[in-house]
């Protein structure tokens, strides 16, 4: 227990030095990272918690930045009013989708969320009047917080990250719910669950609309960071990179969807340095921690934390 | 003066999968307080029957009443709510679930809260989340589960999944219990075991149970066994009168 709590609070200070000892492009990068971790934990816990493989998260992560865009460059709004509108579009749309296609399951499922990242992808470029197609939308202003410009990647990281780990804390009390009991027990065994008195159709739907919003807040808060959104930002290839946090990280790990955003931001990053193959290794990368770790890198770290338990209570003993 | 309506009445209930009839107008009233027994070989009906009744299929003819009202349409879930939870022939428990969670998931359906409330871990929500565990430990213990409370479902063996199911269902408090060949893959204790608990639930707790097995010894527990063959009942009566029936010893041991 005090171990956890030392644990804990070197970790606290290590994330507060952080964006005033790192160099300013990593900065952005681990900025980058907390933005991911809020996508990617709606993924996680429809992917985890319920078993639903979601990739339109682009989508979602697409409305709240062109909801941001659009409400403060073109109609002068203040940001908040981006973010709820973001936010409202996304659930909207997940709920209007998710309820005939969350009957579906399995690869199905998969399927039909690719259709619609695909569908929305299209969309974000042809509705040029609405998004700038690939010209995009420039100028989004920095954020403000009572009167404190959030315009350095040092001050943002503060701002994403406390959201970030404020999205964890919800998530950690749903997985922990009635809720979360009546989700793994749909995920485990659907046909039981039912006979228990499990809602399948709803529940799913509610997890779904959650997911678009952590997908949404996200990318509000990636216009916000990059002050300029295009349809490059939105594509499929970006969904599947969002599937990847929670699969790196471990699809039942809250945590790890803080591992998996470090994998997708970081190791590409430092791959490019090796030149034009990077795309390649980094594949390799994810087939081998797949392979080698089925439950993500969450999994495999308290798998060692309890080889090293056992071996000391053996070394005790 | 009329006497009180079953707790479930099947009226010429008839189903067929493709050309093959299962069941041809099956009628028998399950009463209020009773264990009912259904008996019937392999292939004669009765877990088709079964998912008629828990509404994993709907029939294509008959009715079905639960406490005198039409019962035909409503889904699992209503069926559920209404009081009336199963079991299944393959003991359906949730694998990555611990013993406890499972039986936790049994009670969900007793409280009611919203995603907001799990999500903001309002008080309403804690408070019913640990009524939810108090009844799942209370049933953990009843049903001698408690040593393996946080153990994964996955390693139970074939009888302590199927004693775990049951407990799910019944830490519900459903009026009427459908157990579905619970003695199947138990050894003999289990089953002595099941036999006092499904008597228990009737006397104590005040469950109807419907039974559905093709074990002799554990359906002289049921005050009234129905035989299923063939998709038609041949024969009702108490389990003395069943194993007397001449047709029951035609189907059974061919004399």
């Amino acid at each position: 227990m005090r171990s956890n709590l030392v644990w804990l609070t070197l970790g606290l200070i290590v994330w507060a030095a952080l964006p005033f000892i790192v160099p300013r492009s990593t900065a952005d990068l681990l900025v980058f990272t907390g933005i991911y971790a809020i996508a990617g934990l709606g993924i996680g816990l429809l992917l985890g918690q319920c078993g639903i493989v979601n990739l339109a998260q682009a989508t979602f992560y697409g409305l709240g930045a062109y909801g941001s865009a659009y409400c403060t460059v073109t109609l002068g709004l203040p940001s908040a009013v981006g973010f709820v509108v973001g936010a409202v579009l996304s659930m909207v749309l997940a709920y209007v989708i998710g309820r005939p296609i969350l009957r579906l399951t399995g690869y199905f499922l998969a399927l039909g969320t690719l259709a619609l990242s695909a569908i929305a992808s299209a969309l974000f470029f042809e509705w040029d009047w609405l998004t700038g197609g690939t010209l995009g939308i420039g100028g989004i202003p920095k954020l403000e917080l009572f009167g404190f410009a959030l315009d350095r990647p040092s001050r943002y990281y503060f701002f994403v990250w406390i959201l970030a780990f404020g999205c964890m804390a919800l998530a950690r009390n749903l997985v922990d719910s009635r809720t979360g009991l009546m989700l793994r027990a749909m995920r485990d065994s659907s046909t039981a669950a039912a006979s228990l008195s499990i809602d399948l159709q709803s529940l799913r739907t509610r997890i779904f609309v959650l997911c678009a919003l952590f997908g949404s807040l996200a990318g509000s808060l990636f216009a916000h960071h990059a002050s300029f959104v295009s349809v490059q930002s939105f594509t499929v290839d970006r969904s599947i990179n969002f599937l990847l946090i929670p699969v790196v990280g471990g699809a039942t790990s809250i945590p790890g969807v803080v591992a998996g955003a470090l994998f997708v931001t970081f190791l590409p990053e430092l791959l490019s340095k090796l030149g034009d193959f990077h795309q390649i290794l980094f594949g390799l990368a994810l087939v081998a921690v797949v392979v080698a770790l089925p439950d993500g890198l969450m999994g495999a770290f308290s798998r060692l934390r309890g080889m090293i338990a056992a071996r000391r209570s053996g070394n005790a003993g | 003066m009329q006497a009180d309506p079953a707790l479930l009445a099947l009226q010429g209930v008839g189903h067929s999968f493709g050309g093959l009839s299962v069941l041809r107008s099956v009628t028998f009233d399950v009463p209020a307080g009773e264990i009912v027994g259904l008996i019937g070989p392999n292939g004669s009906g009765k877990t088709t029957l079964f998912n008629i009744v828990s509404g994993y299929i709907r029939p294509l003819v008959g009715n079905i009443l639960y406490r005198g009202t039409p019962f035909g349409r409503e889904t699992i879930q209503q069926r559920s709510h209404a009081g009336l939870v199963r079991t299944f022939q393959t003991p359906q428990v949730f694998e990555k679930m611990t013993v406890l969670e499972n039986v936790m998931a049994g009670c969900c359906k007793l409280t009611r809260t919203s995603l907001l409330q799990d999500l903001f871990r309002t008080p309403t929500a804690r408070g019913q989340l640990r009524e939810i565990r108090e009844q799942a430990e209370a049933a953990c213990e009843r049903f001698q589960l408690a040593g393996m409370r946080d153990v994964p479902a996955a390693s139970l063996t074939a009888g302590q999944r199927r004693i775990l199911e049951i407990a799910r269902a019944v830490v519900g408090k459903p009026s009427l219990l459908l157990l579905d060949e619970p003695s199947s893959g138990l050894n003999g204790q289990e089953i002595e075991n099941l036999r006092e608990w499904i008597v228990r639930l009737n006397a104590d707790d005040g469950m109807t149970v419907l039974l559905v097995s093709h074990d002799m010894g554990l359906m002289t527990v049921a005050n009234m066994v129905h035989t299923l063959y063939f998709g038609e009942i041949i024969a009702s009566g108490d389990m003395t009168a069943i194993q007397r029936h001449p047709k029951v010893r035609e189907v059974y041991l061919g004399v």
